[in-house]
């Protein structure tokens, strides 16, 4: 293989990759600093796809518009949801234990619900749209070319995932995610509110999903059982980077993305199941606290 | 009544709610007994509206069942040997499970004791159901179905109206050879659809003077299929053939388009047929080949039903397996018209005659409809056009154009 063949083939797995820690960034935001591990995650990308593809086919308006506008649709859910059920789940349990337990049953019921909701409101057809399919060739890379969309994909999954990381590092508002996470009852302690940060991150975890599905809306065909792998494949990433760590999260979902590119070329896509979970399966028996964790 | 005198315990007692329950229910399903004689004929079907199934079953199959019952009744109802009855659609939704589809055709034939049964979507899903429905006696004429399999287990009430892997493989090939085409690359789904069409494919090309240079199969639900399709671009293919389903149809069309993979023929299988495919490719549509088999310029039968198709759900049916569909329900009609609901007498009629439908003459031997030849069609200027076989074409095959 050229230089060029290998380059566009790394470039196409660090794209779908890019998408894989978009997705997962938001589930370990939920799961590192709540515990809620959200099956009905990929649900909510499903929702974003669908308002785009709304926005887009119905009333006319630029995909790229409805980036900021699914953003705020799923926050708005995330803080409602939470309001509604994990809010309540966190005062009733006796114990963190008892509350991730709990907190799954409900996220499974959540997945039917907003699944069927999808059905219901738009049937349960293929749709998509035509927008920004054209090639653009990569300078420098012997010949190689993307679609605008993907390019777009790419560049934004990273801003989006780059702006969560720089705002848990930087803030005060970060810094007090970090510190429960690390510990929640000290973190109490010192005075964190935790009645505010949960509901915001919950928020932001789906808001993170609702952008995903809006930019994936641009190059794949959406239906409402499309957000169920994209869950799947966030656990695997999240298990990769280490529960909780943002900046594993992200080289996590671009390396998952990556090794499925280079296998599928060098054997068959149909082996691309068997890849991502031979991975996770070693990385669960080998590196449980995930491939970046530093020992302390 | 000495029921009543021996019975001097006041109040509800659990035997007297027992009672009480069972004659009501009797009462309840007296009428339902007397209905059945004189009231709506009831045909039952379940359908995928969730889960992966549903993009099928909702573009080339279900919309076809209300709107052929909306038509019927509109009519006065359904002509069951010279008496015309309403049509009463009992569905459900199979969540796109086969065990859910085989326990609610069980329940339909079962307990239920629906006049009729429509089919389910998909190979898969029929594949369970064809045998249930045989033991029960029910004539079942799928629209689609496709698999070699189902015609050999020789299943008397069972009918599938598509043209199967062969005769489509081979209308293909020739099709490509007619064409000067000398290589090919399949890339093939790895299911009982995927495995039987490349199967069928392996033995069309055979002795065809084309050759394969590539074969290589993958998951449904697939993410990425660029990799694949680079190196098969590195091997510059005179055909590029996807024996695909729907969302990888289009997966496999835009991404070959992203990487500029422009092969003199340009083939997928299940879904370049629907409209969806038009509206997502736009004008990059052009030249792409597919399994196609009539539209609406094929009859005036199809135009008929292509117009009011476009009425009712606002959207335009598919240019295969919806056709199917439409003609599947047009012989059972006929078939009812003629014996009434005595399904071993439908059976017979629609095992031994020859059917005038939507698209064309129908003709079964054995399960297989053996009078629509093998079909190929491509997409010209916002229309599936047929182009292969010549007895069924509706325009000639045009060079496929860049992408758009």
């Amino acid at each position: 293989m050229s230089l060029g063949a290998w380059l566009e083939l790394l470039a196409s797995g660090v794209i779908t990759g890019s998408i894989y820690a978009l997705v997962a960034l938001g589930l370990n935001l939920q799961y590192g600093l709540m515990r809620i591990l959200n099956i009905a995650h990929g649900e909510f990308l499903m929702l974003g796809a669908f308002v785009t593809w709304v926005a887009a086919t119905q009333l006319g308006w630029s995909p790229l518009a409805m980036i900021p506008l699914s953003f705020a649709l799923t926050f708005v859910l995330g803080l409602v949801i939470h309001r509604l059920w994990f809010k309540r789940l966190t005062d009733t349990s006796p114990n963190v234990d008892v509350f991730e337990a709990r907190a799954l049953m409900v996220c499974f019921g959540l997945m039917f619900l907003v699944q069927n909701f999808a059905s219901w409101v738009w049937g349960g057809e293929l749709r998509g749209y035509d927008y920004l399919t054209e090639p653009v060739p990569i300078p420098g890379m012997g010949g190689a070319q993307f679609a605008a969309n993907k390019l777009l994909v790419l560049g934004l999954s990273l801003v989006f995932a780059a702006a969560l990381i720089v705002l848990l590092r930087t803030t005060l508002y970060g810094k007090g995610v970090r510190a429960l996470m690390q510990s929640p009852t000290g973190a109490q302690l010192v005075g964190i509110d935790t009645e505010r940060l949960h509901p915001l991150m919950f928020g932001i975890g789906l808001g993170l999903s609702g952008v995903a599905g809006c930019l994936l809306s641009m190059t794949y065909t959406i239906a409402p059982a499309m957000g169920e792998p994209y869950t799947v494949t966030s656990l695997i990433v999240i298990t990769l980077g280490g529960f909780g760590s943002m900046g594993g999260a992200l080289a996590g979902g671009l390396l998952l993305g990556v090794v499925e590119a280079v296998g599928m070329h060098f054997t068959s896509p149909s082996l691309k199941s068997l890849l991502s979970y031979g991975i996770f399966i070693a990385v669960l028996l080998l590196r449980p606290n995930g491939l970046f964790h530093r020992k302390r | 009544m000495r029921h009543e005198e021996r019975d001097t315990r006041p109040g509800l007692t659990r035997r007297r709610v027992t009672q009480g329950l069972a004659a009501s229910a009797a009462v309840l399903a007296a009428p339902a007994v007397l209905r059945a004689q004189s009231g709506p004929v009831r045909i039952g079907y379940s359908m995928a509206r969730t889960g992966p199934w549903t993009g099928g079953a909702q573009v080339s199959q279900e919309p076809n069942y209300i709107l052929w019952a909306e038509q019927v009744n509109a009519a006065g109802g359904l002509n069951v040997k010279g008496t015309k009855r309403p049509v009463e659609l009992i569905s459900s939704d199979d969540r796109s499970e086969v065990e859910t589809v085989v326990r609610s055709y069980e329940k339909l034939m079962g307990s239920d004791k629906v006049d009729l049964i429509l089919p389910p979507w998909g190979s898969n899903a029929n594949f369970a159901v064809a045998p249930l429905a045989n033991r029960f006696g029910y004539p079942f004429i799928a629209p689609t179905a496709l698999s070699k399999r189902l015609i050999e287990m020789k299943l008397p009430y069972f009918f599938l109206m598509l043209q199967q892997p062969q005769p489509m493989m081979n209308a293909l090939v020739e099709m490509l050879k007619g064409s000067g085409a000398k290589s090919a690359a399949v890339i093939y789904v790895d299911d009982l659809f995927g495995l039987e069409n490349y199967a069928a494919l392996k033995v069309a090309v055979g002795g065809s003077g084309i050759s394969l240079v590539e074969e290589k199969s993958y998951p449904g639900g697939v993410k990425d299929l660029s990799p694949v399709l680079r190196s098969i671009k590195d091997k510059n293919p005179d055909a590029f053939i996807a024996l695909s389903y729907p969302p990888d149809t289009i997966l496999a069309s835009r991404q070959s388009k992203e990487i500029g993979f422009n092969p003199k023929f340009f083939y997928a299988s299940v879904g370049t047929a629907f409209p969806l495919y038009k509206q997502v490719m736009g004008p990059s549509a052009e030249g792409v080949l597919g399994m196609g088999s009539w539209n609406r310029k094929s009859s005036k039968m199809a135009e008929a039903y292509f117009d009011a198709h476009v009425k009712k759900f606002n959207k335009e049916p598919d240019r295969w397996a919806s056709g199917a569909t439409w003609a599947s329900l047009e012989i059972l009609q006929s078939a009812v018209a003629k014996v009434g609901l005595d399904r071993k007498a439908i059976r017979d009629h629609v095992a031994t005659n020859t059917h005038d439908t939507v698209i064309g003459k129908i003709k079964f031997n054995g399960s297989e409809n053996v009078a629509t030849p093998g079909s190929v069609s491509q997409w010209q200027k916002g229309e599936f056009e047929v182009v292969w076989p010549k007895s069924m074409a509706t325009g000639s095959l045009v060079p496929k154009p860049a992408w758009a």
